[in-house]
């Protein structure tokens, strides 16, 4: 089974090391990943969006995905493009502040304030990994453990510092949906979060 | 105090110093009477036989009348495009860094086609050395303007002679060269007379030296006779030589 | 087998590393500066050399020079830049001296440039153009066996999706079996031998050992070429025994092709697909094998029509041949349009089905 990911936000964000993160997280369980990536030249405020596709064998998915079965929003701006392609049903975390839940009337919605948890987690840069940790805490596609090990392994050296607080960032976005994660909307005659995407 | 015994001849009859022939000449040259290029190649083979690196150079050669000495030097031989043979060598030399490399290249090679190779060669301070033969002009397609044509030359393609205005000043490529800093050892000698001959020789020998030490990128430009291509009788050569190209392109060591 | 999330170009250059390669030079130009970046980073540990050439025909003339002393060697660029180095590379094919050529190409201009050449003289150059990361892996270290086998040099068609797509892979060195021996290599040794050695288009010998010269040569090295198109073309292909409908493709696009076909089969449509792996030689007993039995034959290809000209050299009915690719370009000029894409690609061959106006 094959599973996939659209982030899309604007630069500054962490839309890049949140994808890359999940995708080598996958590749440290033994699976095969694919990342894809798609910003404007690295600039801050710009468009950022990236692709992750995982899957237990050879992967069949195209760089350019035909469409996918979930979805990180982490700004409304320049989302457009990626939002078209969603299969419905599938689960999308939406920073909340920034984006408006009703722009994916056909999705599994899950908010959060990503900022805010960020903030209070003492990791006021790492967005991205509350926003990843929300995911994962949904999806449940890797291991939480291979994410942080990844994040750390992706970190270079004159970032190591940035661990411990990336991996409280990490954790705390998935406790923000904990308990079950209840999503704030469900589509009419949702499709279940475990059906085999097409 | 041994003296020599002059009353019976001796055991082995003397030879003239101009029949006396590199082994490692595996034929007859094909170039006109009167050109220099042939004893250039004689005084390259003769160094590489007296630093004792035969059997460990690579010679590159381009494209010229020269060429064809690829069939009568008994080295290993790449024959490379036009103007390239600086960015061969670099590769040879650096995948086989104890080898001796040597380009062989005329005045229409290295500094009409490939100029910039040669410098960026030497600026990279490549342990290489090219040989520049120049005579001034295209000798092998029959005596048109070149790069290093000098002011006045008359040639195919400059019937007047070379104006500067009309077709732009000669390139003193061994000063360019000189000037980089990845350069070890620059030198400008000719064929014209016998002594210059023998300066040219230990001029090639300190360039090999040079690339043998590791000091950096070594050149040794040479100018050559084309009475062919000068238009002038064979005999004439070596003063027409003189009167022109060595005026422009002054002899000696130009790294110090 | 443990997989590595490594991003195409960082992927090639370790491959290549695996299959020997100990000399790189190139010069920079996106998608292709990536490879160059990763092999001279990578290559000081592996005991080799990466130059940041000066020039592109600077690049490749080292790379010859490397190849003919010996090493597996290699250079590369995008189209532009293999523009330049065409003189360097007919000259390897006729001199025989073998490397590999990187084309991590911007789109698929570069077909006639891969397969007819630029420069002058009877020569060909393998060209293998993979459709996704896994494959480029596998034939970057395919390439620098078939140069030595055949001693010439050869392409490796890339784009910009293979050279930035990240992608789980094992880089692992791969046997293609035995090689001919080196034996023609310039090591130096032969000075005053008498058998000193000689890399020369022209072939002429040594005064003492006089070679084939230019007309032996050439007829040889056309014969070579004869006999490589003869066994080395590669391909793929998919449905084509209940194919009313074949759609053709190489590299990436043929991947896309490959998926969207899927989608059509499952939707009730008869159709196939078929995938030169080697654009030359090109597969044309095969595809003509392919596509004896189809109704219609669809050529998708990002640029105005090249391979088009293969695939109608070689269909079964060449009057059944349709064009459905075209120029694609993203806005940067250094990737590809929105033409490479399945939903647009599905929309093209629908409508070439259903004998509408291309979209």
């Amino acid at each position: 089974m094959e599973r996939e990911l659209v982030v899309t936000g604007i630069g500054g964000q962490g839309i890049q090391l949140l994808a890359k993160t999940l995708a080598s997280a996958a590749t440290r369980e033994g699976r095969h990943a694919m990342l894809s990536a798609d910003y404007g030249g690295e600039m801050r405020g710009g468009p950022s969006k990236a692709s992750v596709v995982i899957g237990d064998g050879p992967l069949r998915a195209l760089p350019v995905l035909a469409s996918a079965w979930s979805a990180i929003v982490a700004h409304h701006r320049f989302s457009e493009p990626a939002l078209a392609r969603l299969r419905p049903g599938g689960p999308a975390i939406v920073n909340l502040p920034l984006v408006d839940p009703a722009s994916l009337p056909a999705m599994t919605v899950y908010g959060l304030d990503a900022t805010a948890v960020a903030k209070d987690a003492g990791a006021p840069q790492a967005i991205g990994f509350v926003l990843l940790g929300a995911y994962n805490a949904v999806t449940r596609l890797v291991d939480p453990a291979s994410l942080a090990e990844a994040m750390e392994e992706l970190l270079p050296p004159y970032r190591k510092q940035h661990a411990q607080a990336n991996a409280r960032a990490l954790a705390a976005g998935a406790a923000a949906l904990d308990g079950p994660p209840a999503p704030l909307s469900v589509p009419a005659g949702a499709a279940d979060l475990e059906e085999a995407p097409r | 105090m041994s003296v020599i015994d002059t009353s019976q001849p001796p055991s082995q009859p003397a030879k003239k110093v101009a029949e006396f022939s590199s082994p490692l000449l595996l034929g007859e040259h094909s170039l006109c009477p009167g050109c220099g290029e042939p004893v250039a190649l004689r005084l390259l083979l003769e160094v590489l036989q007296e630093l004792d690196i035969v059997q460990r150079t690579i010679g590159v050669v381009g494209h010229g009348c020269y060429g064809s000495f690829v069939r009568i030097m008994d080295v290993d031989v790449l024959q490379c495009l036009h103007g390239r043979a600086p960015s061969c060598a670099t590769g040879i030399k650096r995948v086989r860094p104890d080898r001796a490399v040597f380009t062989m290249q005329g005045d229409g090679d290295m500094v009409n086609e490939g100029l910039q190779e040669v410098l960026h060669t030497a600026a990279r301070g490549e342990k290489i050395t090219c040989v520049l033969l120049n005579n001034g002009v295209f000798g092998d397609t029959g005596g048109q303007l070149t790069a290093t044509t000098v002011l006045g030359q008359r040639t195919k393609t400059s019937l007047e002679g070379r104006d500067a205005e009309a077709h732009g000043h000669p390139i003193p490529v061994a000063d360019l060269v000189a000037g980089l800093p990845g350069t070890a050892y620059v030198a400008r000698g000719t064929v014209a007379t016998a002594g210059s001959v023998a300066q040219t020789k230990r001029m090639l020998r300190r360039a090999f030296e040079a690339q043998l030490s590791g000091a950096g990128f070594s050149l040794v430009e040479i100018l050559t006779m084309c009475p062919t291509g000068w238009f002038v009788p064979a005999p004439d050569g070596p003063g027409y030589l003189a009167d022109s190209m060595e005026q422009a392109y002054p002899l000696g060591e130009l790294t110090t | 087998m443990t997989l590595e999330l490594l991003e195409g170009s960082t992927a090639i250059a370790r491959s290549a590393i695996a299959a020997g390669c100990r000399f790189f030079a190139g010069y920079p130009m996106s998608p292709f500066t990536g490879l160059l970046e990763n092999m001279s980073q990578q290559m000081p540990a592996a005991g080799g050399v990466c130059l940041n050439a000066e020039s592109e025909i600077e690049g490749v003339n080292m790379t010859l020079g490397a190849a003919a002393a010996g090493a597996r060697a290699a250079t590369g660029s995008c189209g532009q830049g293999i523009a330049l180095m065409q003189e360097a590379i007919a000259e390897a094919a006729l001199n025989e001296t073998p490397f590999v050529v990187f084309n991590m190409a911007r789109n698929q201009q570069d077909y006639f440039q891969s397969t007819r050449g630029g420069g002058w003289g009877d020569y060909r150059t393998i060209t293998l153009a993979p459709k996704d990361v896994p494959e480029a892996v596998e034939h970057t270290q395919l390439l620098f066996h078939l140069a030595d086998r055949y001693r010439a040099p050869v392409i490796f068609y890339g784009d910009p999706l293979l050279a930035q797509t990240r992608v789980g892979v094992s880089i692992e060195a791969l046997d293609f079996g035995p090689l001919p021996p080196k034996d023609w290599v310039l090591d130096g040794t032969g000075g005053g031998t008498g058998r000193s050695r000689q890399i020369w288009t022209w072939a002429m010998g040594k005064a003492t050992d006089p070679g084939p010269g230019p007309d032996g040569h050439w007829r040889a090295i056309a014969d070579k070429f004869d006999a490589i198109d003869k066994v080395e073309s590669r391909f793929e292909q998919a449905h084509v025994d209940d194919a009313e409908t074949l759609v053709v493709a190489f590299g990436s696009a043929a991947k896309f092709v490959e998926y969207v076909v899927d989608e059509l089969r499952a939707d009730g449509h008869r159709i196939g697909w078929f995938r030169p792996v080697t654009l030359w030689p090109f597969p044309g007993e095969a595809l003509a094998a392919a596509t004896a039995g189809v109704r219609r034959v669809l050529v998708f290809e990002l640029n105005a029509g090249q391979m088009l000209d293969d695939v109608r050299i070689h269909a079964a009915d060449r009057s059944a041949v349709r064009f459905i690719g075209g120029v694609s370009i993203a806005e940067s000029g250094l990737a590809y349009g929105e033409l490479m894409d399945a939903p647009v690609i599905r929309d093209r061959i629908l409508a070439a089905i259903t004998g509408g106006a291309r979209p």
